[in-house]
């Protein structure tokens, strides 16, 4: 019985299988898992940018808060940042007082973000009233000043002695602390 | 001798059915290695924008934690500042409620104003008008009072009347 099929035939056949195989083999050993992890890694990205996204808005959100408090605040921070200047004080304040004397600087304690120093101040005053106003004309001074005890009022003929302690609070920084105590001596 | 009358034609091992076979095979292993390549590409990719995005994450949390820490000192800032400003205007309603109290009757000659007490100094034309007309108002507002009377030139007393809150009632208000 003669063979139909020639070599050649054959031949082609064998190459087509052989190429067959090898696509197969390619495919689902090298490209099926190569496409899984680039779905992976793809998923991954997405996922990362949402959370960049997140933190951007994030980011832009406190930004906003931070300058509206800086805006509303503008006052009070420049008030913080100042450092007490006790002849630039009594020029301020001299206008309620007959006599004003801002004697000592002295650094009493450090708390969180601020430094707080102590004045001891001697005043003469005509009457309570001029005591009153300083009070009201030291919530809108350049520092950040509490009034503090102990306070004496004694009477000195037609005038009234009065000596009492501040408190200035300002930014704790060890560079204002060492300048602000230096100027005030 | 010539056995054909067909001129002899040259044999070529790439037939047309091999050349189609091999334009087949290469279109096909093109097309494997090109989506190959391409994968790896797409991975490298996306490794590398990942990890731009991460140190991006890193540096806007860094960034957001350096702002946060600003607001919370003006926060700070704010609360304090709003609380020495009440604690002056608490300060100069209790001096002038302080003044208020004395009677005309009674003259003050000095006033020490404690953290926790008042110490008063003054004259008085009686114990009796001193008792009633501010010994009374001081003890509703102290928790010890404490007076000593000695007399003066013209007659009437010269007083000193020493008022302490409790420590815990203080330290409460404060």
């Amino acid at each position: 019985m003669k063979n139909s099929i020639s070599r050649q035939y054959i031949y082609l056949i064998s190459i087509s299988l052989l190429l067959l195989v090898f696509v197969l083999v390619f495919a689902f050993g090298v490209l099926i898992p190569e496409g899984k992890k680039y779905r992976l890694r793809h998923s991954e990205l997405i996922k990362v940018s949402k959370k960049l996204h997140e933190y951007e808005d994030l980011e832009y959100d406190t930004t906003e808060k931070l300058k509206d408090l800086q805006q509303k605040n503008r006052t009070i921070i420049t008030a913080f940042s100042m450092l007490f200047n006790p002849t630039r004080f009594e020029e301020q304040n001299k206008k309620w007082f007959s006599n004003l004397t801002v004697s000592k600087v002295n650094l009493s304690k450090k708390e969180g973000y601020f430094a707080i120093y102590e004045v001891n101040t001697s005043s003469e005053i005509n009457s309570p009233k001029s005591f009153y106003n300083f009070l009201d004309a030291v919530n809108k001074s350049d520092w950040i000043i509490g009034v503090s005890f102990p306070i004496d009022f004694k009477r000195k003929g037609d005038l009234i002695h009065a000596s009492f302690r501040m408190k200035v609070y300002c930014n704790n920084r060890d560079t204002n602390v060492s300048t602000s105590v230096s100027e005030a001596k | 001798m010539i056995y054909s009358y067909i001129k002899p034609r040259r044999k070529s091992i790439f037939t047309e059915d091999i050349q189609l076979l091999i334009t087949f095979f290469t279109i096909t292993l093109l097309m494997l290695f090109l989506t190959y390549a391409f994968l790896l590409y797409k991975d490298y990719s996306f490794t590398v924008q990942k990890k731009e995005n991460l140190a991006k994450q890193e540096a806007i949390l860094s960034h957001v934690d350096k702002i946060e820490q600003k607001i919370a000192k003006i926060q700070e800032q704010k609360n304090l500042s709003e609380e020495v400003f009440t604690k002056n205007i608490v300060l100069k309603d209790s001096i002038s409620n302080l003044f208020d109290l004395v009677p005309v009757r009674i003259t003050l000659s000095r006033a020490e104003l404690l953290e926790n007490g008042l110490i008063l100094y003054g004259i008085t034309p009686n114990k009796d008008i001193y008792n009633f007309m501010l010994q009374a108002p001081l003890r509703s507002i102290f928790n010890r009072t404490y007076s000593s009377f000695y007399p003066a030139q013209n007659g009437w007393l010269h007083f000193v009347s020493t008022n302490y809150i409790d420590k815990e009632e203080y330290i409460g208000e404060k």
